[in-house]
């Protein structure tokens, strides 16, 4: 393959390394450190005039550091002249736009943990509190209550601002959704082409006004399931929420399998306000088989499992595309009911896999490599989905 | 006729400077949530109404400059689609402000990539301080007010240096001479300059210093001191040729790595920072610190431009009344 160059950033360098090696070529000579005020320092040590440059960079790990040196490396190529620049990035980072839920009477709905006012929030290593996803409730900072009123535990004596305002003054809070931002941020360094998996909401294609091409990581879970479950046919496909219900019965219906849902229902009127989890479809004495498409907590996950096994579940297994498994959840699944979980390698797996026997991955790699061969050559790249079993 | 009031949010950065300014402009901070997801992740949640308010986001570039520089750029974002009629980002040191130039094969301009990330992020108007290269103003296509910390370095000096009659205004290297000359000629003193070659990045060689120094104070003058091997190296080659005492006056005291140490072993007299940076931890540890508080300057800078006042009369006020 002539005229293409392909960088590999920090977050992820064994992909990187694994996609060069699946095209034949070596990864281009890139240096990438920090300086000693923690800017980010790139040196790029080879010509890429006139070259077809892709940057392999996933969002994961340290995701403001990795996704800086993304936009640095791409503007670096730019001014260098580069004929075009496609920024691959597997796990898409501030994919996930967090919505504010709404209470019963049309109130918005929205808790912070106590400790967050005006500063970070550190893995807290006081039990209760857990740091906050993108995708969870939220308590509301701006009401004084004996918790939060004096300054937290962290790294440094910050004290609140006044919180005399609460909700009386009608104000709704509502969290910044920083997806068109990324999309432009992207935009104006200079990238001209963006390659990503499975993204989590799919109408994110729309906030860039370049070619976004959003592979599907749905054929590779199907020849995972082929290949490893015996007896597939008799287990069950259980989606964990019931968003992700069209994402499990695409592969239930790839597959011709059972398909089961997991629902969180309302709180019920009257006392005690429990929330039941509620299944809904036939698991008695069957494997099933957990479908998502993010794993970073992983409390969907395992209650998932947990209602599963309660309901009569032999074997649970969780095929899970995004392992990003922040803060403990690694320790969270090895206590669970579930027997595997399967992740693939857009965010690094090394560690997790020390950490914890029940995990395994399969690669994105070879995929990723002929999308890259299939756009550099000018050919179709939907095509590859039709052939993605001898991959 | 509707008017609308000053908003002034902070970010993690630094948010002592931000209340510094805030009290002197007489209004709280507003409100504001910026935090982290588990998975490493930036969130920010607006505690109040923006819509059509002029809306000021204090936010420096240092500590973890990534992560500082993704919330301030999230928080405008925010701003903007809440319907703000106008957002300055106020950043006193300026994320990236060294990679200004294409010194080398394809070296990467960050600085210009900074500032179309601002621009397409959603502000209006840059307030920055003692910027390094003033020419990165031109990197915006929105009006960028680069203030300066001179007229309060004058005031320290006159203030808080003993005998600085008797000083020689050294600047450590060939491209700060215009900021030391200017510095020299409004206190009516001598100039000396240290010139010298710079292998890596952060490593310095050789040192040659033209002007006389001997029997005198002298008074370093730079714009940002990072790991201090300049200063200190200076600082050993100035006493070599005959200084007195060497002081160090710098805009922007980032002090990262073993810049601490370094000072404390050094044959510096004092180093004088601005508050750009908080270094009240390092203050601790380095008795040498000394602070210059720049809070006025920016508060004035905002109150001027919120009232549409002249910034130009700023500096004419500043000049005039700090003496």
């Amino acid at each position: 393959m002539r005229n293409i160059v392909i960088f590999g950033g920090s977050s992820h360098p064994n992909l990187a390394e694994q996609i060069a090696s699946r095209l034949g070529i070596q990864l281009g000579k890139v240096k990438l450190s920090k300086f000693s005020n923690q800017e980010t320092n790139v040196e790029i040590h080879e010509s890429v005039r006139e070259k077809d440059v892709y940057i392999i960079q996933s969002g994961c790990g340290h995701v403001n550091d990795n996704f800086m040196e993304l936009l640095i490396m791409v503007s670096a190529c730019k001014i260098a002249s580069a004929k075009k620049v496609t920024a691959v990035i597997p796990c898409f980072p501030y994919a996930r736009q967090p919505d504010v839920p709404y209470k019963k009477n049309g109130a918005p709905l929205s808790r912070f943990p106590r400790n967050a006012f005006m500063g970070y929030v550190h893995n807290a290593p006081s039990g209760d509190s857990t740091p906050p996803t993108p995708a969870s409730d939220i308590k509301d900072p701006f009401i004084v209550t004996e918790q939060n009123s004096g300054s937290f535990d962290g790294s440094s004596p910050r004290s609140p601002a006044s919180p005399t305002l609460g909700r009386g003054t009608g104000y709704r809070h509502w969290i910044a959704r920083s997806g068109t931002l990324i999309a432009n941020l992207l935009t104006c360094a200079g990238a001209d082409h963006i390659i990503t998996m499975d993204l989590h909401d799919p109408q994110f294609q729309g906030f860039f006004d370049i070619p976004v091409d959003n592979l599907h990581g749905q054929p590779l879970v199907v020849k995972y399931i082929k290949q490893n479950f015996p007896n597939w046919e008799q287990a069950v496909i259980v989606s964990p929420d019931a968003g992700g219900a069209k994402r499990a019965t695409a592969v239930a219906d790839k597959l011709r399998m059972d398909f089961a849902l997991i629902h969180k229902e309302r709180r019920s009127q009257i006392p005690p306000h429990k929330s039941d989890t509620m299944l809904v479809g036939e698991v008695k004495d069957k494997v099933c088989i957990l479908i998502d498409d993010i794993a970073d907590t992983s409390f969907t996950i395992t209650k998932a499992a947990k209602v599963l096994r309660e309901n009569g579940a032999n074997k649970i297994y969780a095929i899970i595309t995004h392992g990003i498994m922040s803060g403990d959840a690694i320790q969270r699944i090895q206590e669970s009911v579930i027997d595997q979980v399967i992740v693939s390698d857009s965010v690094p797996q090394e560690e997790h896999l020390e950490k914890c026997s029940k995990i395994k991955v399969f690669h994105i790699a070879p995929m990723f490599a002929e999308a890259i061969r299939r756009m550099h050559n000018g050919e179709s790249v939907s095509a590859l989905f039709g052939i993605m079993e001898m991959l | 006729m509707t008017t609308n009031s000053i908003k002034i949010f902070a970010g993690n950065s630094h948010i002592e400077l931000a209340k510094f300014v805030a009290r002197r402009l007489g209004l709280e901070l507003s409100k504001v949530v910026v935090l982290k997801y588990s998975n490493q992740e930036t969130s920010v949640t607006i505690g109040e109404s923006v819509r059509d308010e002029d809306v000021f986001i204090i936010q420096s570039g240092c500590g973890e400059i990534n992560d500082n520089l993704m919330e301030l750029l999230i928080m405008i974002n925010a701003c903007k689609s809440a319907s703000a009629r106008r957002i300055t980002a106020v950043i006193p040191c300026f994320p990236y402000a060294r990679q200004d130039k294409k010194d080398k094969s394809r070296a990467p301009i960050t600085a210009k990539l900074v500032a179309n990330m601002l621009t397409v992020a959603g502000a209006n108007h840059v307030i920055t301080l003692d910027l390094h290269a003033s020419q990165i103003q031109g990197f915006f296509n929105v009006p960028v007010d680069n203030l300066y910390s001179e007229p309060s370095m004058l005031k320290y000096i006159k203030a808080s240096i003993p005998d600085w009659k008797n000083s020689v205004i050294v600047s450590p290297d060939a491209g700060g001479a215009k900021r030391a000359t200017s510095i020299a000629d409004r206190l009516n003193l001598d100039f000396a300059l240290i010139h010298k070659e710079r292998k890596k990045a952060n490593e310095v060689s050789n040192m040659v210093l033209v002007g006389d120094v001997s029997g005198k104070m002298v008074i370093l003058v730079d714009d940002m001191a990072d790991t201090c091997g300049t200063l200190a190296y200076a600082a050993s080659t100035l006493k070599e040729k005959g200084a007195l005492k060497v002081y160090a006056i710098v805009a922007h005291g980032i002090l990262s790595g073993k810049a601490i140490d370094v000072i404390n072993e050094s044959c510096l007299e004092r180093v004088v920072v601005t508050n750009t940076i908080p270094h009240e931890e390092k203050k601790k540890i380095c008795p040498k610190i000394d602070t210059i508080d720049i809070s006025s300057t920016l508060a004035e800078a905002i109150r001027r431009t919120h009232n549409g006042e002249s910034l130009q009369e700023q500096n004419y006020f500043l000049w005039h009344n700090i003496f």
